[in-house]
């Protein structure tokens, strides 16, 4: 063991490490890429899935309700299906006959449970003093005078018509329930390959929460594909400017290469293994590549960097590179602890495919820190590297770009780290002008096919937010029939609910039938054997299944629902909140009543994502501080570690409240990635401080500080704008995740080399002392 | 339970076609009229229950029938008139006594269910010999019965919501023991079991199963107290008699 100190380090953990690289690098290559591609193999367990219900915890009230209503009502995300022309009537036998084809093949579908059209419903229809129950649409090829029969039954029951035309009787809708175990992707191709060729002579239009749902899986895999290239073509070109040497970039693409596999493998594995949802990769998990790629490239730029710095002075490769490792295995190994600590914060958050986010990304910097440290310079041992090279003599930009910041930041520290407060102090008024907005609908810009045509189906269509209440009681008792009426009422007072329905609605109907289709008589019976009889009757002659979308088979649950067009956050607070105190009011001892519905789980994400960013940044913070301190042996050092990235975090959130960046469950890992990413920067700059402070005359400290680290800081940050690949995404929040990215390398960076440095400088003596007499 | 009486007539008999077969069944002897208390419990996916119990008297092989809802409490007092009329939609009156109206009501698809069972007005009616065809199998033994094996294939005349049934009928009694429902795409919708026993010289059945394997749902429905040529008139066939439950 004495030997190998002499050899390459003072510290035998750190000798052994080096050893491994220089001595025996084909040992450690091989080994290092055999468990790269035992952990990649995991991928083949690797799911695409994002189900916005799978975001919530299962505890979570509304999560509890929306599955207990899943469970007695069969799936309540559906496809909506709308196809018409603009500008001419639907009702025509031409159409009615595509309806009829549409349904009937729909229908046939395995995964379809119900299709619910013009082309499947039934009419009660008080006919000659017969109740009479019919098919709506009794056959596939009517001639104009019967379809218009079933325009003038749908203009006599408006309740009903919203739900299957357009309010300008332009488009049908159709709408498509899966069976509760279909996988939303497959279900989603299975309808749009049916229904495309048959309503190819019309303005197709697809909604729906299942329909979202089974499209995100295909574009967040083509998004992640294409973002790693362009994310890695940037990272090429910067590295490519600045190392100048093919061989050096291409050791860092196989970092990152590694690494990335490593991870997606290890996602695999832990999803196989522990079966848990939290596992899948969402919409939220796109930019992880990019993360992964950005910090893996990090660890490859300073050990590459600081090697060529090293070869410049040694000459000799094999000196340069023991040395590169011996100052760089402590800081890389503590920007991967202090990341790793960041991300795990994560896991704390109450939406749930951060939790699996948090771990994942985790053991991805844990293996680039393991190849960075043992395969990277075991790969450069082996290469035979030219001294004479551009690469190694002459400085590149932005070595000369350090060494002019430097000068500004050590000869006015003052106005430097004032600067630096004023754009902080900016940052926090923009705190409040947050907005927070989950709606799925807005995650789509305006002008793609798939936002068209949602919004198509808000403008024209009944909405396709929908809003639902599980009542429990008797739902033959007339008096809670009412309170349901009451509540639904209640509800289409707000201008986006376009409808509602429920069983109390079909006793009306019955009611009115019965009645010799008595307008005045379409109310809930006031005696509770009178509606015993309706449903007695219609038993007679209708298909049970017709109320099973709203009410048990045992006539003890009912659900009413709603359909709203897509609402603000604010609207979506005001809205549930009201309906909750109408609930309260209306509940009585043999009714409970409880709101739920896609309306109230983007309540409760609201909630959640606000509280899970404030919990991130405070534990991260804290986390990462007290690492530092511990590190550095001093509580300073830790509060000075995590200034910039406090700092980093709100002038970003503050700049996402001035530019109107909204707040969402994927924006909300913003913090842990700015804090994670760009701890890096702090960690370097005080270990290179501490390092010098013991050779290094104080008037010229911080400079050569900045003339050390500087560089590999820049270049770290100035490589890592491959986040502005995610400026690329489909997904607005991954795109704006992407500028904010950009924004907060810069902010982080630039905070470290000017407020840490000026803050540094200014409190250099303290700092000295304390590091002399630690020493 | 008369509607399963003819049901089975209508299909059978050996050492001849399938269409003789069913011939012997059409004309095979039965009760001029009937009365039973019929007792319907239906079980969903779930393992949720409805039962339901009515009192039902019927002549002409149910062509004629008439029953009074005794259970569940909410339905007491509903009673129900079924008259099949030869060529024409049949007549089918309510007497709703809430609201103290009878209703007539109507249903245009045979495939309709009755009472939210897995039994059909279709699977409930005659089948008419001419509007089906019939294809003999081979014989099987079925709960130690040797039965015909049937192929019975409605025809567009028949408007029937099954594309074909398999049926087993006791060689015996002449009774149908076994029969599997197929739908329009031509997969098993129904399977359906039946218990039979002799009354009076008259075989008579006592009991149905039928599972709709595709809704998992399923209706067994027994008849107690049955009763066979009792002499009931043809006048008890009239609205006003639904308004009140008989003694017997």
């Amino acid at each position: 063991m004495d030997k190998v100190i002499s050899k390459y380090s003072d510290h035998p953990l750190r000798s052994w490490f080096i050893k491994q690289s220089l001595d025996s690098p084909i040992r450690t290559i091989i080994f290092s890429i055999l468990i790269t591609l035992f952990a990649a193999s995991g991928s083949r367990f690797f799911i695409i899935d994002d189900d916005m219900l799978k975001i919530l915890p299962k505890e979570l009230d509304s999560r509890v309700s929306w599955d207990l209503i899943q469970d007695e009502f069969g799936s309540t995300e559906v496809i909506f299906v709308a196809f018409g022309k603009e500008g001419k009537s639907i009702f025509n036998p031409g159409a009615m006959a595509t309806l009829w084809d549409l349904t009937k093949a729909l229908e046939a579908t395995s995964q379809v449970e119900e299709v619910i059209s013009i082309s499947s419903a039934r009419r009660m229809d008080n006919n000659d003093g017969f109740m009479e129950i019919d098919d709506l649409q009794s056959d596939r090829n009517l001639n104009q005078e019967e379809v218009d029969r079933i325009e003038e039954y749908l203009e006599k029951n408006p309740t009903i018509k919203k739900r299957f035309i357009s309010e300008d009787n332009q488009y049908f809708l159709a709408t498509i329930q899966p069976y509760e175990s279909s996988a939303l992707n497959t279900f989603r191709d299975s309808i749009t390959t049916i229904s495309n060729p048959i309503l190819i002579d019309y303005e197709i239009h697809y909604g729906g929460q299942a329909y979202l749902t089974g499209t995100m899986p295909e574009l967040i895999r083509d998004d992640v594909v294409g973002l790693a290239k362009i994310g890695v073509l940037i990272m090429t070109i910067i590295l490519l400017a600045n190392l100048r040497s093919i061989a050096g970039v291409a050791m860092v693409l196989m970092l990152i290469g590694l690494s990335l596999i490593a991870m997606i493998g290890v996602q695999g594995w832990v999803y196989h293994l522990t079966g848990s949802d939290r596992f899948l990769f969402t919409l939220a998990n796109t930019s992880m590549p990019i993360i992964l790629l950005t910090i893996a490239n990090s660890d490859g730029v300073h050990v590459i960097s600081k090697f060529f710095k090293e070869l410049r002075v040694k000459e000799d490769s094999r000196k340069a590179l023991a040395s590169t490792m011996d100052s760089l295995l402590i800081p890389i190994f503590l920007t991967t602890i202090t990341t790793i600590a960041a991300f795990a914060t994560m896991t704390v958050s109450p939406i749930e495919p951060l939790f699996g986010y948090g771990i994942i990304i985790g053991a991805g910097i844990a293996w680039a820190w393991f190849l960075s440290s043992l395969l990277l310079p075991a790969v450069i041992s082996l290469k035979k590297w030219d001294n004479n090279s551009i690469a190694i003599r002459r400085r590149s930009i932005f070595e000369n770009i350090i060494k002019k910041l430097g000068k500004v930041v050590l000869t006015h520290p003052k106005y430097v780290f004032t600067v630096g407060v004023a754009f902080v102090i900016i940052g926090c008024t923009g705190l409040s002008k947050i907005i927070v907005d989950v709606n799925m609908v807005n995650f789509f810009e305006p002008g793609t096919e798939i936002r068209d045509s949602m919004d198509f189906l808000d403008e024209k269509m009944a909405g396709t937010v929908d809003i639902r209440v599980r009542a429990e009681g008797d739902m033959k008792n007339p008096e809670i029939l009412s309170s349901m009426r009451k509540l639904q009422s209640i509800m289409e007072e707000d201008e986006k609910v376009s409808t509602s329905f429920s069983i109390a609605n079909v006793v009306e109907q019955m009611h009115r039938t019965v009645m010799d289709d008595d307008p005045s008589y379409e109310v809930i019976p006031d005696d509770q054997d009178k509606v015993n009889n309706l449903f007695t009757m219609y038993s007679m002659s209708g298909d049970p299944d017709d109320f099973s979308s709203m009410v048990d088979y045992e006539y003890k649950i009912g659900l009413i629902t709603a359909f709203s067009k897509v609402m603000s956050t604010i609207e979506i607070f005001d809205y549930v909140e009201k309906m909750n105190r109408e609930v309260m009011l209306l509940e009585a001892s043999d009714l409970d009543l409880e709101f739920t519905g896609m309306i109230v789980i983007l309540r409760d994400l609201v909630d959640m994502i606000v509280s899970s960013s404030i919990l991130n940044i405070v534990f991260s913070l804290i986390i990462i501080g007290i690492i530092a301190s511990i590190f550095f042996k001093r509580i300073l050092w830790g509060l000075l570690a995590v200034v910039p990235l406090f700092s980093a975090v709100i002038i970003n959130f503050g700049f996402m409240g001035y530019f109107g960046i909204e707040l969402s469950h994927v924006t909300a890992l913003l913090s842990s990635i700015i804090i994670g990413v760009g701890v890096d920067f702090s960690i370097h700059y005080i270990s290179q401080f501490r390092r010098l402070s013991r050779t290094v005359e104080s008037d010229k400290l911080s400079r050569e500080v900045i003339d050390d680290v500087g560089y590999p800081i820049i270049l770290d940050a100035g490589s890592n704008m491959g986040f502005g690949a995610l400026l690329f995404s489909v997904f607005l929040p991954i795109q704006n995740i992407g500028g904010l990215m950009v924004f907060a390398m810069v902010s982080t960076s630039i905070g470290t080399l000017t407020v840490l440095a000026a803050l540094s400088e200014l409190l250099k003596h303290r700092l000295i002392e304390k590091e002399d007499a630690l020493r | 339970m008369k509607y399963f009486l003819l049901y089975f007539y209508s299909a059978f008999l050996f050492g001849q076609t399938g269409l003789e077969v069913a011939k012997m069944v059409e004309n095979r002897k039965t009760p001029n009229d009937q009365s039973n208390t019929t007792k319907m419990i239906l079980t969903n996916s779930k393992g949720k229950k409805r039962i339901n119990i009515l009192k039902s008297k019927s002549m002409d092989s149910n062509k004629k029938q008439i029953m009074w809802f005794l259970e569940p409490k909410d339905d007491k007092g509903v009673a129900f008139l079924k008259i099949e009329n030869q060529g024409k939609d049949d007549e089918m009156r309510m007497w709703l006594p809430a609201f103290k109206k009878v209703r007539r009501i109507s249903s245009k698809r045979k495939g309709d269910s009755f009472m939210g069972s897995d039994l059909s007005y279709e699977d409930m009616s005659s089948r008419k010999i001419e509007e089906h065809k019939y294809l003999r199998l081979e014989d099987e033994i079925i709960n130690d019965l040797l039965c015909y094996q049937l192929e019975v294939i409605p025809n567009e005349k028949a408007q029937s919501a099954y594309s074909k049934h398999l049926s087993w009928i006791d060689q015996s009694t002449l009774m149908i023991i076994k029969e599997e429902s197929y739908d329009k795409r031509g997969e098993l919708k129904k399977t359906k079991e039946f218990n039979n026993s002799v009354l009076k010289g008259y075989s008579v059945m006592e009991r149905v199963f039928v599972k709709d394997v595709q809704k998992n749902h399923s209706t067994e429905v027994t008849f107690e107290g049955l009763e066979v040529n009792l002499g009931i008139k043809e006048t008890l066939f009239q609205e006003k008699n639904l308004k009140r439950l008989p003694k017997n």
